[in-house]
């Protein structure tokens, strides 16, 4: 899918003060990808695409864009689109008005006309035709994403970069716009670059997924990659999926709250971390005896997702342990609240992070 | 269904109680009194005495004499200049504090400056102009010793346009504020996808910083316009009687016991500040934007 990289970073960082905002990022992306960033706020990955909008300097390192070093080249004149997190509309202009901006008061060159007949088409690909003539604050959230959306297309930008472009909307709307901006994307065949603090949306839309922690890229994988394999106990920590736990690697064997588990496939890492999916996890009468690893630990209390029950259970220490039902593998067993049960797990699906490891 | 009716009728019995002084307040000393001035202006004035006979007498007497329609006219005349040069003054001013300045501290800081002026008297602050523009005053004896001038100039005093440099200083602040309040509301993220779109400052400027500050220009003009407009103070004091304002009339015909004229000219400078004031706020809708 990567063959053409159309846009390349090169060891950029950048500074704010004594904060590392930035370190050494190195990246590249190929034409009509769709890149999602993940990571926690303050992880940097804001910067990052204020750094290839042009909208900061880094201190060091090269922006590449179809073959051509932007370093240096001011916000406009790199040709590429950014949406803003909270859409950054002109408040007193129309839709349409809005949406014509750049081509009006750029350097496009547009005639009046051509530029209208333009942004009605932009309009109408993000699903806002007859709402032209409305002012901004008189449509939704949900709409306002549109109009962000449609004035950074209209300028036809390689490479668009969307900041956090659904956290300011409610949840409903935040699935049907990722839908939504996956299908214009392909049909415009645009690379997009995702910004987000969700790992579901990250997962969701990303062609390629990529981890941010305190300024460093510290994975880079399909979605798929990132979920079965994450690279440090910090990705599979923002992946939200795992129970962690901590404990002591030796020997391919893991030593942790639940005694010792064989751990014979480690990944390497600065600490010693045992992973276990949140739907991995098995619950045992506390009168059982398992085979594999076992944990003692409270029930807690349940929530009903839909397709899945998500149990929380108490394994001392106020440490939380999720347990995942999907509900497509049958009923759910039902727990009693402050009853302690065992939890198990196959050690052949754990994920073992160590320093001992090769 | 019967306790939402009581709590709507426990809020209508607050809001009237919450009215109340608000409403008396304004009927004492706002209603009462401007009616009591349109009735004042149809009395009958006599060199020593003044009675309730209604008679048109004295608004004829002041749109035939040419002293009180020239006041009239200096009156507005002033005014426009006035605001002119507060708006060329205090936009660029504004633009600084409320945008340029990232920290909300120092410009915080930068408005008070802007009002330190204010914490001496109003008659200090015009009077203070006298030995600054005089004949020899500060700006004279400075011109003078660098060789730029050999005569002092003369028409900075007691002219027009000495009342103009003082009213311009003493009001310009209340151009500023309004103005950078606005200014400093606008998301900074606009304006970067203004410049991300491709338009230079020029275009950013006009196009969306200049109309989502238009309010604050509008409350700014408001609050200058109805200061310059009720002046008589620093006319008085700057102008040595050269310039006389529909204020210093009313203070001249008070002075000297005229009170019908006093009402005419009240009640005339009234209706003006109600057109101009109904104007500003055709410009733009205030309501949707504070």
């Amino acid at each position: 899918m990567v063959d053409t990289a159309v846009f390349r970073l090169e060891g950029v960082t950048k500074r704010y003060g004594d904060l590392v905002a930035l370190n050494n990022a190195t990246l590249e992306v190929g034409a009509n990808e769709y890149l999602s960033f993940l990571g926690p706020s303050g992880s940097g990955k804001t910067t990052l695409l204020r750094v290839i909008a042009g909208f900061e300097a880094p201190e060091s390192g090269r922006v590449h864009f179809e073959g051509r070093d932007i370093t240096n080249v001011p916000a406009h004149e790199r040709g590429i689109g950014f949406v803003f997190q909270n859409f950054a509309l002109f408040p007193h202009l129309t839709v349409i008005q809005n949406v014509g901006f750049g081509l009006t008061h750029g350097k496009s060159g547009l005639s009046a006309a051509e530029v209208e007949r333009r942004a009605v088409e932009m309009i109408e690909l993000v699903g806002l035709s007859g709402m032209e003539g409305r002012g901004v604050d008189q449509i939704s959230g949900g709409q306002r994403q549109r109009v962000a959306l449609a004035r950074t297309l209209a300028m036809k930008p390689k490479l668009v970069l969307l900041d956090e472009p659904l956290g300011a909307l409610d949840a409903n709307l935040r699935s049907r716009m990722r839908n939504e901006l996956r299908a214009i994307r392909e049909r415009l065949g645009v690379t997009f670059l995702h910004v987000t603090g969700s790992e579901t949306e990250a997962l969701a839309m990303g062609d390629r997924v990529v981890v941010l922690d305190r300024g460093t890229i510290i994975q880079t994988g399909t979605p798929g990659e990132v979920y079965d394999r994450p690279a440090s106990p910090d990705v599979a920590h923002f992946l939200n999926r795992f129970n962690l736990f901590d404990g002591q690697l030796a020997k391919g064997s893991f030593t942790g709250a639940f005694g010792t588990a064989p751990a014979p496939r480690a990944t390497r890492a600065d600490r010693d971390v045992y992973a276990v999916r949140y739907d991995r996890v098995k619950v045992l009468p506390v009168s059982a005896k398992p085979e594999g690893p076992a944990l003692k630990a409270t029930f807690i209390a349940s929530e009903y997702l839909g397709s899945s029950i998500m149990n929380f259970f108490d394994a001392g220490h106020g440490h939380p342990i999720e347990m995942e039902h999907h509900l497509s593998l049958g009923a759910p067993d039902i727990y009693e609240p402050r009853q302690d049960y065992l939890l198990t797990w196959n050690p052949e699906q754990a994920i073992v992070f160590g320093r001992e490891a090769v | 269904m019967t306790s939402t009716v009581t709590i709507q009728q426990r809020q209508s019995k607050v809001t009237r109680w919450l009215l109340i002084p608000g409403i008396v307040w304004m009927s004492l000393f706002l209603v009462v009194p401007i009616a009591m001035i349109v009735y004042v202006s149809f009395w009958t004035q006599t060199t020593f005495n003044i009675s309730s006979d209604p008679t048109l007498a004295s608004w004829k007497q002041f749109f035939t004499s040419d002293t009180y329609t020239g006041s009239l006219w200096t009156t507005i005349r002033i005014w426009l200049i006035v605001l002119a040069t507060t708006f060329i003054v205090g936009y660029p001013t504004a633009l600084f504090v409320g945008l340029f300045v990232k920290s909300k501290t120092l410009s915080t800081v930068l408005l008070v400056v802007c009002v330190i002026p204010f914490w001496t008297s109003f008659l200090i602050r015009v009077l203070a102009w006298r030995p600054m523009l005089g004949k020899e005053g500060a700006i004279n004896i400075v011109l003078l010793h660098l060789g730029i001038i050999q005569q002092p100039i003369e028409v900075l005093l007691f002219t027009e346009l000495s009342v103009i440099i003082g009213m311009t200083q003493i009001y310009c602040v209340f151009m500023v504020g309004p103005i950078a309040f606005m200014l400093s509301r606008i998301d900074r993220n606009i304006i970067e996808a203004a410049r991300d779109l491709g338009a230079g400052f020029g275009r950013i400027f006009w196009k969306i910083i200049f109309p989502l500050s238009l309010p604050g220009v509008v409350v700014g003009a408001i609050f200058v316009s109805v200061m310059v407009l009720g002046e008589f103070a620093t006319s008085g004091a700057l102008s040595g009687r050269k310039v006389n304002l529909l204020g210093n009339i009313i203070v001249t015909q008070v002075g000297s016991l005229k009170w019908a004229m006093a009402s005419v000219v009240g009640v005339v400078l009234t209706i003006v500040m109600g057109i101009v004031i109904a104007g500003f706020l055709r410009i733009v809708d205030l309501k949707r934007e504070l």
